[in-house]
Parts: structure tokens; sequence; C-alpha cells
């Protein structure tokens, strides 16, 4: 009966339109209220569940990559991209994922990659005679990559609801080959659909200016080495290089290109301050949901009942990537990493999975999730900036995701791919 | 109709402290005719240990099997069997907890809303670090150290030269590996199953805390059980107590085996400096009367 | 009823837009801690064990005053596709379901935001000195903002339900 109440009051108020934080709040307050336990422990869940230590991150992140977007990084490494690629069929299509993989390693955010991408992409590509569908598809596509490429806040979450004994440098060093697949599966999709429309090439630009672009970029790119190295090395915490990200940002867009304004300062940080007590809202109030979740036991009746149905990792693993798919339609990143974590990581464990491959399975297929409707961030930020309804980019994304979800099989079933590169650390 | 009492733990399945509880739940399950059981969450499922022991309180959950230290800025008892040197062995420490100067501490958890059950103990603490043996008070010098969230710890370290880095002990792990900090300080058995042995080689034998941890119980669920009852849950945590320094020794002894076998290197400490350096931590922590008369009480306890 | 949410607005107006300079000013001074604390341990060879704890305070008051502005805002994120395809009448309900619901929950946590700071006063914060029951008053004050923002929705819907449904109709975009 417990279970009932905490998924069918979470499930109604989801239905009739109440904000997904409060939908989780609500549920878990009911449940206890039911089961006759002091109240009180749900807020007390609320409050640590956004009270971690390496939590200090996702501000910091947030902030520094809003100061980018705001303060020309993002055009620059937009520029460079350019160069790169925009010789290839499709090439503006080209250059919004590669510009994905360069800003991803500066935000570890997909909705903040997508507006900043795709605030200066979509138009653009709108302009040189792409269809918005298609501009906003490969925007919104692109924009996962960000969750692979490091710093990626959501693989701290995921370190923190495994039980904190998962390292966040691993983690971020096991996104990048997975996320340089995704780019690679996307600017192959983007290729052949760009020749079945007979999208233009832009021409080649020629080494010199390659050059100038990347010079141009280096700054921007800087930082990406900076977060990641000093992380890997253990110079910094993740919190204090997600800091440092800041402070770089700040001295970039206010001291050195001065792109930033005292209104555009305001505005940035009044942004971070929302964004993140949006997102860390909905951690506190999944958090009290997971640990209701661990009082009724529902992690080892999940165990059990997988047990039951097969005791082959590959049916299993399939399972439960089914079952994220279908989770991350109408749940958003955060809580799903939070909720899905103690459930399925004792499982694949069971199985011999490595927790870290399960965390980079995890995170690309709550990342798939931002991009299906009813519940997606990513694609309804896309949408938004290309003015293009959700019902028409629904029509023509389906090969985008075609290609995702064969990077989801192929990064579940090799494991090599997010392994290989952390153990060459180790 | 049947009880079944929830208690928690931050340690994972199978650890001694784990089996103990289970163990006292089937002596009660027995005495009781199946009235009453107790079901243990290990691996911190429902929370760090902050989050248990304000739960512990309210009465969410009934029973939490924990360290003493983060009690130690709720209740000043619990500062005195945390104090650094304290013991002279674990015999000596086993001794004064079994007594009557350890049933003080135990009814010292009741003005917060507790019942303390047992003393389970949990061996010496020693420190284990990254960077190179401690042999000498000198090599402590500018190593961070993770600490447990109490004040006392924090001191303790400091000290003795060393940076305190109080953090919660699921966040230990990474850090270390990270660099965020150098070293940490626990027992043989939870150097091992937290797996810092990887991360952090060197250990060294300070033995600096023979602190006991500590099994409590709500007040709210204790005093919703029958007067009858109550003395046979008292009763089993008691007896829990000779299962678990059973379970203990072995676990000690293997876990000690097992990190030396995958290359931890362990080394001998020269004890009286850091004996010596740690009077500034007894004048801050043993100030009232009754304090002191319980720490001189505790050094008169001789072993016969 | 369109005077009480006129009222109502210009009271909680300058509250809301107080909460989230505030909050915005919570994170640049997160921000000076933790560069402090790398400072301390590179430069001053000693780590302050204030920053971080005092860092989480800060954010744990921004976000619930960030919180509770995004509930007056109405930017919260959620899945409104059922909202957006009611019948008017039905819209109506729904949205005032959630209001009242979001009001409760705010009070709730006002209430037990309040209850836990009484109940672990007498511990104190390893590493900073303060009581732990420190931790909780952002509960308190973000929850009793929460309740009053999602009131003032309440009655604006009340008063002018007709710009009620055309919000919902408009497709909202957040992260
Ligand atoms: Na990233
Ligand atoms: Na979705």
């Amino acid at each position: 009966m417990e279970l009932w109440i905490l998924f069918g009051v979470f499930g109604g108020l989801l239905l009739i339109g109440t904000p997904v934080s409060f939908c989780l709040g609500i549920a878990s307050l009911a449940t206890v209220v039911y089961m006759g336990l002091p109240a009180m422990v749900v807020f007390q869940q609320i409050n640590s569940g956004m009270n971690a230590f390496a939590m200090l991150t996702i501000p910091f992140f947030i902030y520094a990559g809003d100061l980018m977007m705001r303060g020309g990084i993002a055009d620059r490494l937009i520029a460079f991209a350019a160069t790169l690629v925009g010789h290839l069929r499709g090439g503006l299509g080209q250059v919004n994922v590669l510009a994905s993989i360069f800003f991803g390693g500066i935000s570890g955010s997909a909705v903040a990659d997508a507006s900043a991408i795709g605030g200066i992409m979509i138009p653009q590509m709108a302009k040189r005679g792409y269809d918005k569908d298609y501009a906003v598809n490969v925007t919104a596509n692109a924009a996962i990559i960000a969750l692979l490429v490091p710093p990626s806040h959501n693989m701290i979450i995921y370190s923190l609801a495994a039980g904190g004994n998962i390292s966040i440098a691993d983690l971020f060093t096991a996104g990048i080959v997975p996320a340089l697949l995704l780019a690679l599966a996307l600017m192959i999709t983007a290729y052949i659909v760009a020749v079945r429309r007979g999208y233009p090439a832009e021409p080649f630009p020629g080494g010199m200016a390659i050059a100038r672009g990347f010079v141009v970029a280096v700054p921007g790119l800087l930082l990406i080495g900076i977060i990641f190295g000093g992380v890997r090395s253990g110079v910094f915490t993740a919190t204090e290089s997600s800091c440092i990200a800041v402070l770089y940002a700040l001295l970039l867009t206010l001291v050195v290109y001065r792109q930033l304004d005292w209104n555009e300062f305001v505005d940035a940080t009044l942004g971070a301050v929302r964004t993140t007590a949006m997102v860390l809202l909905v951690i506190g109030t999944a958090g009290a949901f997971g640990w209701l979740m661990a009082f009724l036991q529902v992690p080892a009746a999940t165990i059990a009942f997988m047990r039951q149905l097969s005791d082959n990792p590959v049916v299993i693993l399939l399972l439960i990537n089914i079952v994220l798919l279908v989770l991350g339609t109408f749940m958003d990143m955060a809580p799903m990493i939070i909720i899905c974590t103690p459930i399925f990581l004792p499982v694949v464990k069971a199985f011999g999975v490595d927790p870290i491959h399960f965390g980079v399975i995890l995170i690309l297929n709550a990342g798939i999730g931002l991009n299906t409707p009813p519940v997606g961030s990513v694609q309804f930020v896309a949408c938004a900036i290309g003015k293009v309804t959700i019902a028409e980019s629904m029509r023509t994304i389906w090969p985008f995701y075609g290609a995702s979800v064969a990077v989801l099989l192929l990064i579940t079933y090799v494991p090599a791919f997010s392994l290989w590169l952390p153990n060459l650390f180790r | 109709q049947t009880v079944t009492l929830r208690s928690t733990d931050i340690h994972p399945d199978g650890y001694p402290t784990i089996e103990a509880v289970k163990f006292m739940g089937s002596l009660i399950e027995q005495r009781t005719g199946g009235r009453i059981k107790i079901n243990v969450f290990h691996s911190a499922q429902l929370g760090g240990e902050k989050d248990t022991i304000e739960q512990t309180r309210f009465g969410v959950i009934d029973m939490n099997r924990i360290n003493m230290a983060p009690f130690n800025n709720l209740i000043a008892e619990t500062n005195v069997p945390s104090l650094p040197f304290l013991f002279r062995s674990v015999a000596h420490m086993r001794k004064v907890m079994d007594g009557e100067i350890g049933d003080g501490i135990l009814n010292a958890f009741s003005a917060h809303g507790l019942v303390g059950l047992a003393f389970y103990d949990s061996g010496a603490r020693s420190f284990y670090n990254s960077k190179r043996p401690i042999a000498t008070l000198a090599d402590m010098k500018g190593m961070k150290i993770r600490v447990q969230q109490s004040d006392m710890f924090i001191d303790l370290v400091n000290a003795l030269g060393a940076n305190a880095t109080p953090m919660p002990f699921g966040e230990v792990y990474t850090s270390l590996q990270t660099g965020v900090i150098d070293g940490a300080e626990n027992n043989w058995p939870s150097f091992e199953s937290t797996r810092h042995f990887e991360v952090a080689k060197f250990y060294s034998l300070t033995e600096h805390s023979m602190s006991p941890e500590v099994l409590v119980m709500s007040k709210r669920s204790f005093d919703r059980l029958s007067a009858g009852d109550r003395d046979i849950v008292r009763a089993a945590a008691r007896e829990s107590v000779a299962k678990m320094r059973e379970l203990w020794e072995a676990r000690e002894k293997s876990s000690e085996a097992t990190v030396r076998g995958r290359g931890a290197q362990v080394n001998p400490v020269e004890k009286q400096a850091f004996i010596d350096a740690m009077r500034p931590i007894y004048e801050k922590y043993v100030k009232d009367a009754a304090l002191k008369a319980m720490v001189a009480k505790i050094q008169a306890v001789t072993l016969a | 009823m369109r005077h009480t949410a006129a009222v109502l607005a210009r009271v909680l107006a300058p509250i809301s837009r107080l909460a989230l300079w505030i909050s915005g000013l919570g994170l640049l001074v997160m921000t000076v801690f933790v560069a402090w604390q790398i400072f301390g341990r590179y430069v001053l060879n000693s780590s302050p064990s204030w920053t971080e704890p005092a860092a989480l305070l800060l954010m744990s008051w921004f976000i619930l005053l960030g919180s509770a502005v995004g509930v007056r805002d109405g930017t919260h994120m959620g899945f409104e596709i059922g909202l957006h395809y009611a019948p008017p009448v039905l819209k109506i309900v729904l949205i005032q379901t959630t209001n009242l619901l979001i009001v409760f929950f705010g009070l709730f946590m006002a209430w037990y935001g309040y209850e836990l700071t009484v109940e672990t006063w007498a511990a104190k914060m390893p590493g900073i000195n303060l009581p732990q029951g420190v931790d909780y008053m952002p509960l308190a004050g973000g929850g009793l903002l929460i309740a009053l923002f999602s009131f003032e929705k309440l009655v604006r819907v009340i008063a002018d339900p007709d710009a009620a449904i055309k919000a919902v109709e408009a497709p909202k975009v957040e992260i």
C-alpha cells in the first residue's frame, strides 16, 4: 500500500502538471503521513539531498556555463568548429555537433549546451536554408554530448547516489570515448539526412583559418584542460575546479574579452541562481523519494525480481536500458539518477558490471530522455529557440534517436568503450 | 501483533557490527515468540551518520549502530571514551566500558531522545595515508587528514601538526584518490572494507584512539515496548556484545592479513611524542569536574 | 478578488526581487569562500575547515529562496502536456489543485523546518562554530515564501482565470 501511495501520488500529480520537484516532495510527504512516521524526515532528507559537499559543483558549473555563453566564449568555440568541419556535407549540422564537444567540456549541462549552441547555430542554419526541424534536432541531440564530456555534474550526482565510493576522476575519464562515439554517430546521421535533403557544404577555409580559429578558441579550450587536468591530477577537488571555472570565466569575459557588461553580469548571476535552485530542489525532493524507496526496501525487491526474470547479464542490461528509456520519457536527469542508482546499481553489480561503466550507461540513457516528451527539457529549449513545435520536431527526430540508441547499446555491451581510458590512468 | 525494528549501520553487509545486530535480532525473535524482529539496513542505505542519528532521535528508525564521534558535539560525555590515548589497551577499554563508567555514558543518551543499549568496541584507530610512513610526530606535519565530523577529532589531528579535514565517511575514498586529502584514520576492518588501502597504502600504528562504537535505540520506539519487552531488548543487546567481540577479533586478523597481502605498508610509531601533544585536547574537552573525575577513574582502572 | 490580487502582488513582488538578489549575492560569496579554501591550501598551506560548511549553508539559502521565486514565476519544470490539452474549466481546477497543494507543502516545509531547527539546535556543527539547527533554517524561511507565493498565484488565478488558461497554452521552456 505504501508503495502505491508513493508512486500513485507522484504519477497523478505529474499528470495534472504539478512541477516535478513538488510531485516528488508531496508524494513522499503523503506516504510518510500514511505510514504514521514523523513527517520531519521528509524535510530532513530534502535538506540532506541538496547538502552534500559535492553538490557545490552544480551552481558553479552552471554559473560558469552561463558566463561563457554570454561572454563570447561560446561564439569563439563555434567559430573554431566551423573551420574544422564546416566543409562537410550539411556543414552547419557538423559544426553544431563538434561545438557541443567543445562547449560540453565547460558546461556539464545539456540544457546549457542546447541554449548556448542552439542560440547561435539554429538562426544561422535557418538563414542558410536548413529546415528548422533539422537544426533543432541536431542541436538537441548533440547537446547530450555535454553530459559525457568532462566535467559533468551529473556524474558527480551519480557518484553520490552510488554511495560516494566511485571516483569522480574515473567517471569523468570514462565519459570521453562514449562522448566521441556519440558525436561520430550524430555527425554521420547529420550527414546522411543532409544528403537526402540536399543541404550545402561550406567552402574549406584553409589551414590558416583553422590555425586562427584555434588561437582564438584557446582560452575557452584551456578551461577544459584546467578542469579535467585539475580533477584528474588531484590538484583540485571537483568543487574547487568548478569554482576555478567560475573565476576563470569571470576573468575572461569581464577583463580579457570585456564582452560582459554589468547588466549581463547580473543576468548571468541571477539566471544561474534560478537554474541551480530548480535543479537542486528536484535533487532534494528526489532524495526524500529515494530515501523512502530504501526504507520500503524497493532495491532489494527489484534485485529479487530481476533475478527471477533472467540470470543472463545481457538480458538484464537490456531490460534495465528499456526501463530507463521509459522512465526517461517523463523524468528529468537528476531525479532519474538519484532514484535509479540505488535500485539498479546493486542489480548490475551482482552481474559483474563495473559501477563506472554503469554510470556512463545511466547518464547516456537519462540524456536521451532529455529529448523525449512529455518531460524533455533539452528538446523543449531547442524547440523554443527554433520556434518549432514539439510535434514538428518529433516527426523528424527518429534518425537521431536511432543513432543515440545505437551508441547506447554499443556502450552497454562493450564495456571497454567506457573503461579502457580510466584503466590507463589507474 | 509483530513489530519489526529497523536498525541502520554505515558498514557493508557481513561486517561484524551488522552480524552482531542480526544475532541480537534472532535472540529477541526467539524470546518474544516472533513478536519482535530486527531488520538491519546496511551500507548507509538510510543516510549518513548525522542523518540517521537525527532519524533515530525522531523515531523514524528504531535502532542505530554508530560511531561515538558523531555524538561528540551533542553529548559531552561521549567525548571521554573518544579521548586520544586514554585507554592503555583493548582489555582496559573493555573493562571500563563494561562497568559502571560505561553505564554512565550510556545513560547520558537519554537526555537526547535515545536509549544507549550497548558498546561495540572497534579496536584501535591508526593513521593511514598515501604519502609516507608516519614514524615520528614530525611526519604528520602538513598532512591533510580526513577526520570524523567531530570537533574533538579536528583538534586532535591539528594538535599533531597535520591539517584536519572533517568529511562524511562516504566521500573519503574519492578524496584520497584525487588527493583532496592525504590520509585518514581508522581500524583494520574499516581500512579494508572501505578499500582505502588501494589509495593510501601507508598504515602507521599510532593506535591513538580506542573509542568504542555504540548501539542506540530511539527513545520513542523503546517506550512503545512493554516493560517485559524492554528487558528482553536490553538483555539481547548486552549479549550481542560478546558475539560482536568474537566476530571482531576474527575480522581484525583477516583484515590485517588482507591489506598486508594487498601491499599495505605497516610501520610502528614513536608514540610518546604523540601522547605528549594531546595535552591541549584534554584541557579543552575535559573541563567540568564530572568529566575530570570520569577520566581520572578510567585512568585508575587496573587490569587484575 | 482583483483588488486582493493586486495588493498581494504589490507586497510580494519586492520580496521576490529581494530574495533573488540575496540568492545571487549568496552565489558570489560562495565563490569567494571556495576560492579562499584553494588559496589557503596552496598558498597559506593550511586548508580552512569552515569554507565548505559555510558555502553549503549559503547554498541551502539560495536554493530555497530561488525555488520560492521559481514558484512565483512559474518556472519549475513539469509535465504540462495534459494541462495543455485539458478543457478550460478542467485547466483551472488542475492549476488550482497544484497551487493549493504547493501552499500546503510550503507550510509543512516551514513548520518542519522550524521543528528540525529547534530539535537539532543543541548539537554543534563540526568545523564551524554554529548550532546544527542553523542548517534547517533555510527550509523554514524558504517554505514560508513558497507557501506565500503559491497562495498569491492561487488568488491571481481566481482574479483572472483567462490569463492562467492562456499561460498554460503557450509553450514554456526552462531547465
Ligand atoms: Na560536460
Ligand atoms: Na524525457
